[in-house]
């Protein structure tokens, strides 16, 4: 099985109705950094949104 | 509930020797997608030694079934992992998927040759290279996949510079 995904070449239409609505700036932004990097990039993104989802839950209750 | 702490699990598999690949959406993150996740998703190998490690690893981060009941007589030993094959747990540090198989892929074997090495902490951890995870992605065949499959796309031409 793993030779084969160096050659796997295949456009699906539909995936390409969906390409020009992916931002590549943010794509490009992130290739910049280092896996790692990115990584953290990721954590602090989702402790922010931890963070934010908590602040709203106790506004409701 | 707590976010997941993704250098937490990742940390506790490489210093446990454990053999892995990263699939999902943190190895998509790793690759540069700009999409938010919130677990990780790992193929083990099921080999005796490496259920021993993987078990003995995620001890003590309490590792239970996600979304299952309190109180159920569930324990993640060797055991049960022989049993069973793939889990989707939760843990002290966030929810992990851990795989014995993946559609599309297979097993840890199958898997592992187009895989690439990361340096993560200081440590070698496997994951799947981006056209493996597109085609992890493609074989899946969910719906709510779509915009990632464009943005898997995007990246592997981004950096083939197209």
């Amino acid at each position: 099985m793993g030779a084969s995904w160096a050659t796997r070449e295949w456009r699906d239409p539909v995936t390409e109705v969906y390409k020009p609505h992916v931002d590549r700036s943010l794509l490009r932004a992130n290739l910049r950094l280092t896996p790692a990097e990115r990584l953290r990039k990721l954590q602090d993104f989702v402790r922010f949104l931890h963070t934010v989802r908590e602040a709203g839950r106790k506004a409701r209750s | 509930m707590r976010p997941t702490d993704f250098e937490t699990l990742l940390r506790v598999l490489l210093d446990g020797e454990v053999e892995f690949i990263l699939v999902g959406g943190v190895a998509a993150n790793l690759h540069g997608s700009a999409r938010a996740t919130f677990d990780v998703d790992v193929v083990y190998r099921r080999t005796a030694g490496n259920i021993a490690r993987l078990v003995a690893a995620l001890l003590p981060l309490e590792p239970y079934l996600r979304g299952a009941p309190p109180g159920l007589p569930f324990r993640l030993d060797a055991e049960t992992v022989r049993a069973g094959l793939n889990f989707t747990l939760e843990t002290t540090a966030g929810d992990l998927d851990l795989l014995g198989e993946v559609v599309g892929g297979g097993t840890y074997e199958e898997l592992v040759e187009g895989t690439i090495a990361l340096d993560l902490f200081g440590r070698t951890c496997r994951c799947v290279s981006l056209r493996q995870l597109l085609a992890l992605k493609r074989a899946a065949g969910r719906p709510k996949d779509r915009d990632a499959i464009a943005e898997l796309e995007v990246l592997l031409e981004e950096q083939r510079g197209v």
